[in-house]
């Protein structure tokens, strides 16, 4: 903004504001109703939700999945979609570090007199490209599961197929979560994203058999399943070749 | 009973009619209060000189067209308010202590103290709310272009306050102490220990130690009881002082009207 | 005498008509004041800053003891699965000052590098070196799994996936009156390398080292 347009601005500024109303009593009622609702909104948060006691704390245990409060929950989903080393810093550090600067320094780069939102296309749609980041990553990071438990409807094929079936389809799904496959694998809204493929239509593309063959002998990384009790064996087997 | 006459008394012996506002006789006890009231407000208005400012911040003008959207920024101040008072009473009966002490306050609170599961939701969800106006107050801001001149600075302060909003839910977060509170504190001072150079050593700082030991939850309680609520308190402090100074900003689409005495008329 | 307070104005005082000024005067009175005034008030100010910020940082400087917690008598152990122990860490606070450790004999067929020769038992820190949540040793897949953001790491602790930047951290461990005993952490590289203790988070190989300095309160 350059002299003349501050000036232009305070003018109007001014103009508008010599059109306005006394803060007391007229801005001030709203403010005080919205306070009303918020306490309300609060104190209703307060009986019907309540607080928990969560189990106490305890440094020893590979028993609990951590997982921020729903405010974190997007850098959350962010640190779990960057598999890659060479990026943590970047994750944890670098994009935090630069969003502060960039909000902060925000007054000093978007310099432009203009003000209503339809004239400013660039800030206008940048700051909604952010929030629905924020929220798909809030939203995704609140549905993550954890690698020993797997989330995913049992398919009607399944279902049809009488009691015998589902039984061994929820052995199989058992099985692959005590196995760890969700460490590298992605099963619906389940698992990691890599290094391997993922599973959740695993069933389409191989079959039974070659599910089997390569559970016993994989290309590296994966590891060989081969040690394995049989009926564990066969039922994750059955499971993935139903993921059609 | 009828009314007698007055007696024929000269008027200088008369005693002086009522001043305007004065009802005859003695006052009421409604006056009476209002009268005490109005002493002690001149008690110590003739020795602070309140009023000026008073005045100045409560009746000056908002423009034209501000709407509900412009709440937002003192909704969020209020449940500021609402978490430093539920807070201070929290207190009161917490202890923090991580070697048993600090779990078993909160559960003595949430199960024993009269109102006390009801005071620890309203802290918890205060929180959530807190966090939800201060986004959407940003929100506001951002899109009217209220952090354009002149206001720029006001924007600055109001960065600062978000960031120190996140730093109250990171560090509040620990205290109840349970595996939630410790694994998200974990995480969280490893996150700040991956900046290089620095990072380990603010981990360190964090920690009170290399592992998270005896001092780790009295820092934290001390920063999130006294250091951030202080420095917010300020914030606010200045962020009002500056709303008040340069105004609220009118909607983007309100126009003055056109009024020939006040625009310059174009060449 | 005399001649100091003469009508000759000093050259950095002259224009100003300050009373008092004299010939060579180079610090008016006003500016001395108002040097005291900002020095007086950062001493004062510093006098409790200093302190209380020494106070705040000197847990950074000061290095905690090294100490050893039994394990479990040699027997406990094979060469070929891992049994996760709880240690203490940090003494006198409780739950949250133990450690799980996942702890198997030493294996001269898997464990080949040059930096375990003379280890009897390998002892893996199931702090995940990500961002600190706990790994589950999952023996159907010989790989330790981290329920956070995707850890997983193979047998001897080195990443095989997701984003951890260096292997599992280790302890030293030593048997004495037929118990073995898990002693200090230690990090290490790609290759086994051993580095002093560095908290999750911090990669090791290259110049990860030196951006990721050891610190002065937890040394090996």
């Amino acid at each position: 903004m350059n002299q003349a347009e501050k000036e232009e601005y305070l003018r109007e500024y001014g103009i508008l504001k010599s059109e306005g109303k006394p803060f007391f009593p007229y801005a001030i009622a709203k403010d005080s109703l919205m306070a009303v609702i918020v306490i309300a909104v609060i104190i209703a948060a307060s009986l019907v939700l309540g607080v928990q006691m969560g189990a106490k704390v305890n440094a020893a245990t590979s028993s609990y999945d951590p997982r921020p409060d729903w405010y974190f929950l997007f850098l959350f989903e962010i640190l779990r979609q960057l598999p890659v080393p060479d990026l943590v810093g970047l994750a944890t550090i670098g994009i935090p570090t630069l969003c502060m600067i960039l909000l902060f320094l925000l007054p000093f780069y978007d310099r432009s007199p203009e003000r209503r939102p339809e004239r400013r296309p660039v800030a206008t749609f940048s700051a909604i490209f952010v929030m629905g980041a924020m929220l798909f990553l809030t939203i995704n990071g609140a549905e993550a599961g954890t690698p020993y438990q797997l989330i995913f409807k049992t398919p009607s094929s399944v279902i049809k197929a009488g009691p015998a079936a589902v039984a061994k389809f929820e052995g199989g799904r058992l099985a692959i979560a005590e196995s760890g496959c969700e460490a590298c694998h992605t099963i619906g809204s389940n698992g990691n994203p890599g290094p391997g493929p993922e599973l959740t239509a695993i069933g389409a593309r191989i079959p039974a058999k070659g599910i089997a063959k390569t559970l016993v002998n994989p290309t590296y990384p994966m590891p060989s399943f081969k040690r394995l009790p049989p009926k564990k064996f066969e039922a994750i087997v059955y499971f993935l070749s139903q993921l059609k | 009973m009828p009314k007698l006459p007055a007696p024929p008394v000269p008027s200088s012996l008369k005693s002086p009619p009522p001043r305007p506002g004065e009802s005859g006789g003695p006052a009421s006890p409604v006056d009476q209060a209002i009268a005490a009231r109005n002493s002690v407000v001149d008690w110590v208005d003739e020795r602070t000189s309140l009023t000026g400012a008073v005045r100045w911040m409560m009746f000056r003008k908002v423009p034209k067209g501000t709407n509900w959207f412009y709440t937002l920024g003192s909704a969020t101040m209020f449940a500021f308010l609402n978490q430093a008072v539920t807070g201070v009473f929290l207190a009161m009966y917490y202890r923090p202590s991580p070697a048993g002490g600090a779990y078993e306050s909160i559960r003595y609170i949430t199960n024993d103290v009269f109102l006390g599961a009801f005071v620890r939701g309203m802290h918890k969800w205060g929180a959530t709310v807190m966090v939800v106006l201060i986004f959407l107050h940003m929100a506001r801001t951002f899109f009217f272009g209220a952090y354009k001149y002149p206001r720029e600075l006001n924007w600055v302060i109001g960065v600062a306050l978000l960031i120190l909003t996140m730093v109250m839910g990171f560090t509040g977060y620990l205290l109840p102490f349970d595996e939630r509170s410790y694994w998200a504190t974990v995480v969280g001072v490893n996150i700040n220990g991956t900046g290089p150079l620095i990072g380990p050593y603010l981990s360190d700082f964090l920690r009170a130690g290399p592992e998270f030991g005896a001092d780790t939850l009295s820092r934290f309680y001390a920063i999130h009881m006294m250091l951030v609520p202080g420095a917010i308190a300020a914030l606010i402090g200045a962020h009002l002082y500056l709303v008040a100074k340069l105004g609220t900003t009118a909607p983007p689409w309100t126009k003055a009207q056109k009024n020939p005495k006040l625009r310059r008329t174009e060449a | 005498m005399s001649d100091k307070h003469s009508n000759q104005q000093s050259r950095y005082t002259g224009d100003r008509l300050i009373p008092g000024s004299f010939a060579g005067e180079t610090v008016t009175r006003r500016k001395f004041m108002s040097g005291t005034a900002q020095t007086a008030g950062a001493i004062a100010a510093a006098g409790f800053t200093l302190p209380a910020l020494g106070f705040a940082f000197g847990p950074v400087f000061h290095e905690v003891p090294h100490h050893w917690s039994p394990a479990g008598p040699p027997e406990m152990f094979n060469e070929d699965n891992y049994v996760p122990i709880v240690i203490t860490l940090t003494p006198g606070v409780g739950e949250v000052g133990k450690g799980l450790v996942y702890v198997r004999k030493h294996n001269p067929k898997i464990d080949t590098d040059p930096f375990d020769k003379n280890t009897p038992y390998i002892a893996i820190s199931a702090r995940c070196v990500h961002l600190g949540c706990d790994v589950r040793w999952v023996s159907a897949a010989q790989r330790f799994v981290c329920p956070c953001h995707g850890g997983t790491y193979n047998v001897l602790g080195i990443r095989v996936a997701g984003p951890p930047p260096r292997p599992l951290d280790r302890f030293f461990t030593r048997v004495t009156n037929n118990l073995v005993e898990i002693g200090p952490r230690f990090s290490v590289n790609d290759e086994l390398r051993r580095f002093s203790p560095r908290d999750p988070g911090e990669p090791l190989d290259g110049i990860g080292q030196y951006l990721y300095p050891s610190r002065p309160s937890i040394r090996i």
